[in-house]
């Protein structure tokens, strides 16, 4: 009887070992690449409380994938694309950040979305050496993590920076007040950044209101906003928000003299009817517009269009980019080898891809231009780029 | 007195020898799996002392758990602090140095989260049933609430950089630790005392079980477990941010529980592993059904069906012991 608990035991051991053995003799040469194919980890959460972004980032590296697969790959080799869901919580992003660094051995991961979910994976990709590439967290402590760690996206303090520069230098404005969402990270970070460069500037910060997640009526925080006669209200805030901010400003009788400026939160299809007009005339800052008139970005929006029958988002464009970005590393390291294609991200120059023309910098995150769009009847508008030196 | 060290010392050199076998051996995703499934079995298994023992509906644990993170991670991480007037980032380096600050910032950790239970226990444990269910998730909302705006710990932004510390070592040997003084507290008067007033709390009363004061005791009990799970958790994902610990996290345990058996010890433990294992594993399913989603969909699945075939839980309130084994196997006495 004993006997048997013992062989019960030692089967389940035995099994156990089985399943999770160590590949020993595959790991000094993990590097990602068979003799045809080069294994690229793709991770975003297309489940949970963020699953638009991800399905939209998810989509629009999908399309560089099969357009690169199409046009032979790179360097000869077709593209196979492990993708997992991380299902918008931090303990499956290092799940699935483990997984495709020591199972799938992959040679180049791209994710995630959401800065707190990059920042969970990070850790692991530096540990194991592999290049780690975020297509849009804008977390400045993401790339903070390790020499593996790049972004493709602009950060919340240039986004800030370059919003209050637009503000003051192209709009003239001197007076701006702050309404911020407290709960939000992305909020209260582009909130804060453009408080600080917009007083070094000149300008005055006459109100910095908060409120919190989930708020319906702004009644308070805009009547204390009005009061201090602003002549731009700064809204950091995503689109939601912001169409319900936006119309109760109006309706509190601020005039449209006092345009409202925003980040990349803004963007979605459903800004300009949810908002019913009130943010006519008002501008916010973008990863790309797909109104570029640019051969490049055109070509893309139709290729998504035909693909998925829907407009591209900025968080598609990104998804796209980053892509070809570990395509174009791959291509200047000239070998399959992790370390080798981490150098070459590391010196990447003038990647011209549909986000803008960027270079990576000594931080690894990407010097870029952003887009200031402006909502004009049922069309966001391109008006202006500003470019990294002009906020420095 | 005796046992009880002995059960430490086998439990700290099996959780060392564990730890051997699975660095030498065993992949390092199957590894962390293994590590979120001690952090999983501390969380359930300390939960089950409140509402499966004690009877007492909490929905509170993400935010104990949030207390015991936070708290160790203040003492062991180097904190960055951005002035809003000036643009300066104002750095501090950790308050412990070093790994072996590690389980004294954990101990702190948990012993603030319980310090929480006691504030919280003695007043809400006045409540019964749903009201008490409420005033336990109204905690756990509190501490959210409150860390989103703590700026010192990088408020929504939440705090990263967390040392590497959280190894299958101490996750392994913790979990021992939570299951043995468990199994002893099941066994004790005091254990035999909770169950008394999950059972009738008029009846214990009358008895002369002093109610409230053990009700709170299981409170603090509960919350000091779920304290030391947290900061092992967040020095495991090395990042921690307020919406980790949001109230689904607490929801999660309590599914725990409920899929293994409600006042279960080893129910507990099971439904701990199974919660954990299940979406990972079915995460090769989804790749080669090309169906992606479909992982959320079983899951969801496989709880509806054991709530409908089987709703008392996996182990009811059972225990699995070497008794109920011997019976089980071939050839043993029925």
């Amino acid at each position: 009887m004993r006997k048997a608990l013992i062989l019960a035991i030692a089967a389940t051991a035995l099994a156990f070992t089985a399943i999770g053995c160590k590949d020993k003799g595959n790991e000094a040469g993990g590097s990602g690449a068979t003799e045809d194919t080069v294994k690229l980890g793709l991770f975003v959460s297309t489940t949970g409380e963020i699953a638009t972004f991800g399905g939209d980032t998810k989509n629009g590296a999908e399309l560089a994938v099969e357009e690169i697969n199409k046009a032979g790959g790179i360097k000869g080799k077709t593209i196979d694309l492990r993708f997992y869901d991380t299902a918008s919580k931090a303990e499956e992003a290092g799940n699935v950040a483990t997984k495709l660094a020591t199972q799938d051995k992959v040679l180049v991961a791209m994710g995630a979305v959401a800065s707190g979910l990059s920042l969970a994976a990070a850790p692991v990709f530096e540990q194991n050496g592999v290049p780690m590439v975020s297509p849009s967290s804008t977390n400045p402590t993401v790339t903070q993590q390790g020499k593996n760690i790049f972004r493709i996206c602009f950060l919340d303090d240039f986004q800030g920076g370059a919003c209050a520069v637009f503000a003051y230098k192209e709009l003239g404005k001197r007076k701006a007040a702050i309404i911020r969402n407290q709960d939000d990270a992305y909020s209260t970070g582009l909130a804060d950044y453009f408080r600080l460069k917009f007083k070094a500037l000149g300008g005055e910060i006459v109100a910095d209101e908060s409120y919190k997640k989930g708020t319906k009526e702004f009644a308070s925080q805009i009547t204390n906003v009005k009061a201090k006669e602003p002549d731009i209200i700064f809204l950091p805030c995503y689109y939601n928000d912001v169409a319900l901010l936006s119309q109760q400003i109006r309706g509190q009788g601020i005039g449209d003299d006092v345009p409202m400026l925003g980040g990349d939160g803004w963007e979605s299809a459903n800004l300009i009817p949810n908002s019913k007009g009130a943010l006519e005339g008002s501008y916010f800052g973008n990863h790309y517009s797909p109104e570029d008139p640019s051969e490049h970005v055109q070509a893309f929006v139709k290729g998504y269009k035909a693909k998925y029958n829907t407009a591209p988002s900025s968080l598609a464009a990104l998804g796209y980019d980053v892509v070809y970005v570990v395509k174009k590393a791959i291509e200047d390291a000239g070998e399959f080898d992790r370390a080798k294609v981490r150098d070459a991200l590391a010196a990447l120059k003038d990647f011209k891809g549909v986000t803008g023309t960027f270079s990576i910098d000594e931080n690894r995150d990407a010097r870029k231009p952003i887009s200031i769009l402006k909502v004009q009847g049922d069309k966001f508008l391109p008006v202006k780029q500003i470019q990294p030196q002009d906020v420095k | 007195m005796h046992r009880t060290l002995l059960l430490l010392v086998a439990g700290v050199s099996l959780a060392f020898g564990v730890d051997w076998f699975l660095g030498e051996f065993i992949e390092e995703y199957v590894v962390r799996i293994i590590n979120l499934c001690g952090i999983a079995i501390i969380l359930a298994v300390s939960l089950n002392v409140i509402n499966g023992l004690c009877g007492q509906f909490s929905l509170g644990h993400a935010g104990f758990m949030a207390i015991g993170a936070y708290v160790s991670a203040y003492f062991t991480t180097t904190l960055r602090v951005l002035n809003t007037e000036t643009g300066e980032t104002v750095v501090r380096s950790p308050l412990f140095d070093g790994a072996w600050g590690f389980v004294p910032a954990l101990l702190i950790g948990g012993m603030a989260a319980a310090a929480a239970g006691l504030v919280v226990g003695v007043p809400t444990l006045r409540l019964k049933g749903d009201y008490l269910a409420i005033a336990t998730l109204g905690f756990g909302e509190i501490v959210i609430i409150m860390l989103t705006n703590f700026e010192s710990v990088g408020a929504a932004r939440g705090l990263p950089g967390l040392p590497n510390y959280a190894s299958s070592f101490w996750i392994l040997t913790f979990a021992w630790i939570c299951v043995v003084s468990s199994v002893f507290l099941q066994r004790s008067t005091f254990g035999r005392a909770l169950i008394a007033i999950r059972e009738n709390e008029l009846a214990a009363e009358v008895m002369g079980i002093r109610v409230a004061r053990l009700k709170v005791m299981a409170f603090i009990y509960g919350a000091f477990f779920a304290g030391l799970a947290g900061g092992l958790l967040g020095h495991l994902l090395r990042t921690i941010s307020p919406s980790t610990f949001g109230f689904m996290k607490s929801i999660e345990v309590v599914v725990m529980l409920v899929l293994g058996g409600l006042g279960s010890l080893t129910g507990a433990i099971v439904g701990a592993i199974v919660l954990t294992v299940l979406p990972e594993a079915l995460r090769d399913v989804e790749q080669q059904a090309k169906l992606p989603g479909i992982r959320m969909v079983v899951y969801a699945l496989v709880l509806i069906l054991l709530m409908i075939f089987r709703p008392q839980g996996i182990f009811g309130q059972r225990e699995l012991s070497l008794k109920l084994l011997r019976r089980l196997l071939p050839g043993g006495r029925k």
